[in-house]
């Protein structure tokens, strides 16, 4: 096996390597290993992308909520009393208002992805700010949503 | 899809795996859920502190029931294949990624199948459950 020695100063000798900042490929190959998250300068466009993923995971944990709420809703009155009572505690609204920020953020961040699949949008610029534009709409609908459910009574502490 | 012996179209390689089905079907479930998302935000809204009554006549009109399923279908279609991307990105044994993607794949069936089974009920007005399973 040859591992040819990289170009740079004898601390990047992948032979002797203690620092984990080089690794073996399946093929036996010591490769460098590519940046990860800690050693990037925050980008809108990176916070926007990684936030698609995060609400999308949270919304597999509400679908599940959502098959609760049906499961519950058909086994009648009292199981949808339980259901309600939890689901309206103060823990369980945080619950919702995280999953309507995570919904409406899931929604502005595919609309900004088929957006950028037409081939729209990808200077630096416009990238930028569709990434902010996705997550300040995330921001308004979710605060808009609840704070409309509150003072219109449908829903209270 | 030929297996094993490569082929051409126009001199450029088709695809020996799923090419670019997967990527279709992700725009393609992405842009159905658009209009269904925000009709999910309008239910939500209306449903909020609609009580148990307010829930069932929701789903005594057939456009609810009907959209709502349709909108479970999607959502869960998408929520598999978003969750199979996570899944390929960051595991990479292939005895233990795919026996999560299984285990995902059983659970968006299961929740499928219970929803639908769920809004029918609740569609054609049938006693609470676990009426006619033995009770």
């Amino acid at each position: 096996m040859s591992t040819s020695p990289l170009p740079g100063d004898a601390s990047n000798d992948p032979t002797d390597d203690q620092s984990g900042r080089f690794v073996r490929q399946p093929n036996g190959r010591v490769r460098p290993l590519s940046p990860h998250l800690q050693v990037w300068r925050w980008h809108v466009t990176m916070l926007a992308s990684i936030l698609v993923r995060v609400s999308g995971g949270a919304l597999a944990v509400g679908a599940l909520l959502v098959a609760l709420w049906l499961m519950a809703l058909a086994f009648g009155p009292d199981a949808y009393a339980t259901f309600t009572a939890w689901m309206g505690s103060p823990l369980g609204l945080l619950v919702w208002i995280g999953l309507t920020a995570a919904l409406a953020y899931h929604f502005a961040g595919g609309v900004r992805h088929l957006i950028w699949d037409a081939g729209e949008g990808l200077t630096p610029k416009s990238a930028n700010l569709l990434s902010t534009v996705s997550i300040a709409f995330a921001v308004v609908v979710t605060v808009a949503f609840w704070a409309g459910l509150f003072m219109t009574g449908r829903v209270s502490l | 899809m030929s297996h094993g012996t490569k082929s051409y179209i126009k001199g450029v390689k088709v695809s020996e795996r799923h090419g670019a089905g997967e990527w279709m079907q992700e725009r393609l479930s992405s842009l159905i859920l658009i209009p269904l998302t925000l009709w999910g935000l309008w239910s939500g809204w209306v449903l909020s502190g609609a009580g148990y009554d307010g829930a069932l006549d929701w789903f005594r009109s057939p456009v609810n029931a009907i959209v709502l399923t349709a909108t479970l279908l999607v959502s869960l279609w998408h929520m598999n294949m978003g969750l199979k991307v996570i899944v390929d990105d960051y595991i990479h044994r292939p005895a233990s990624r795919n026996a999560l993607l299984g285990l995902i794949g059983l659970l968006c069936m299961l929740l499928a199948a219970a929803g639908v089974f769920f809004i029918v009920r609740l569609a054609l007005g049938s006693a609470p459950l676990p009426a006619g399973f033995g009770a």
